[in-house]
């Protein structure tokens, strides 16, 4: 059998020092292009929620469908192991929770947890403000966990991908991602035709 | 001179590319919002050693002493250095805060606090934030990523109308 050379950490190619310190430099990487393109700044996340900038699906969206691109090119070549990568599992109930209250926080604050941190280093009060709130958020998370285990823990399936629904194979899930992709932005892109207060 | 924005679909293949390589190499993508589950459960342990008799704050502490030894905690460490870079080199450095211009400063820290403790209470029900369950769940084909990110996007269009005069210049209009 073929040896797969990637991913490097899960096969044993890189040492878990050499990892955190690829952690880092892969971090700066990120940080540097959250700030170039935006990101770092609440105001232009916002701008997304009230169709005056779609930069953020946009740049969401072809990340997803370069970094898919990537991974099938790898696979088909044979040289990644796509099982091999993290994948959170899927709890259906407390992910739509999630996500409703995420939204929430993320259209009251303008920043995500990553954009903050970037941004806190470009200088943003507010982004520093926004971190304090993360840590209170998490302490109440300790705090109520007893009582909120139940829920959270609920409705498990697991790691299920795309190809799962209907028995398809990873070829099949990338098709899929890349047309909801390129849906969902020219989707949004109509809607702020239509809103007319868009000007990109 | 502040320099623009990169395109958003040159930043997106740039970022895209980035995320397969961090893939490649340790076999997990981005993240961010479990550092600071992190940091709060690693200073509440510091504080008083009762904490670990709460099994969330428990699994931290599972492999190490300390709940800090872990790859996004490190990655989030770079993720603040280069913004930092990127901003000195772009000319855009500065200590303020993002808002619309007539808004006032202290509303504008009091939702940014309310809505990060909401953020950060809402990652710990969905397994990470738009990052390490939004970018790296869809890059590898999770149902759960797609189901995240859709009632984010929803509950932010939903919510937009009460925030509408913290972040829209009305001059703007």
């Amino acid at each position: 059998m073929e040896t797969l050379l990637l991913p490097l950490f899960k096969n044993g190619f890189l040492s878990p020092e050499a990892n955190l310190f690829l952690a880092i430099i892969m971090g700066i990487t990120f940080g540097f292009v959250l700030e170039r393109t935006g990101f770092t700044r609440s105001q232009y996340i916002a701008d997304t929620f009230y169709f005056k900038n779609l930069a953020v699906p946009k740049i969401m969206g072809v990340t997803i469908i370069t970094a898919t691109t990537w991974f099938i090119l790898f696979a088909y070549m044979g040289w990644i192991d796509l099982n091999a990568l993290f994948t959170p599992g899927t709890y259906v109930w407390p992910y739509v929770a999630g996500g409703l209250l995420f939204g929430l926080g993320m259209v009251m604050a303008g920043y995500c947890p990553g954009t903050a941190v970037a941004g806190l280093g470009t200088g943003k009060s507010d982004a520093l403000v926004f971190l304090l709130g993360v840590l209170g958020g998490m302490f109440l998370y300790f705090i109520l966990y007893d009582f909120i285990s139940g829920f959270a823990n609920s409705t498990k399936f697991g790691v299920i991908k795309i190809q799962d629904l209907f028995g398809g194979n990873n070829y099949s899930s990338y098709i899929i991602t890349i047309i909801l992709e390129v849906g969902i932005i020219s989707f949004l892109m109509l809607l702020q035709k239509l809103s007319n207060n868009g000007r990109n | 001179m502040k320099k623009d924005y990169w395109n958003p679909y040159l930043g997106g293949v740039v970022l895209g590319t980035m995320l397969f390589l961090t893939f490649a190499i340790a076999s997990q993508g981005f993240g961010a919002s479990g550092t600071f589950s992190r940091l709060t459960a690693e200073y509440l342990v510091h504080s008083d050693k009762s904490w670990l008799s709460n099994s969330y704050v428990a699994s931290y502490f599972k492999h190490s002493d300390s709940a800090l030894v872990n790859w996004t905690v490190f990655e989030t460490v770079g993720i603040f250095i280069g913004g930092f870079i990127s901003a000195l080199f772009a000319g855009r450095l500065m200590f303020r805060a993002d808002k619309a211009k007539s808004y006032s400063l202290g509303k504008r820290f009091m939702w940014a606090f309310i809505g990060g403790a909401i953020v950060a209470f809402s990652t710990r029900l969905a397994r990470g934030c738009t990052s390490g369950q939004g970018l790296d769940g869809m890059a590898t084909f999770s149902v759960g990523a797609w189901i995240f990110m859709f009632s984010t996007f929803a509950a932010a269009l939903i919510f937009s109308p009460l925030f509408r005069k913290q972040w829209v210049d009305e001059e703007d209009e």
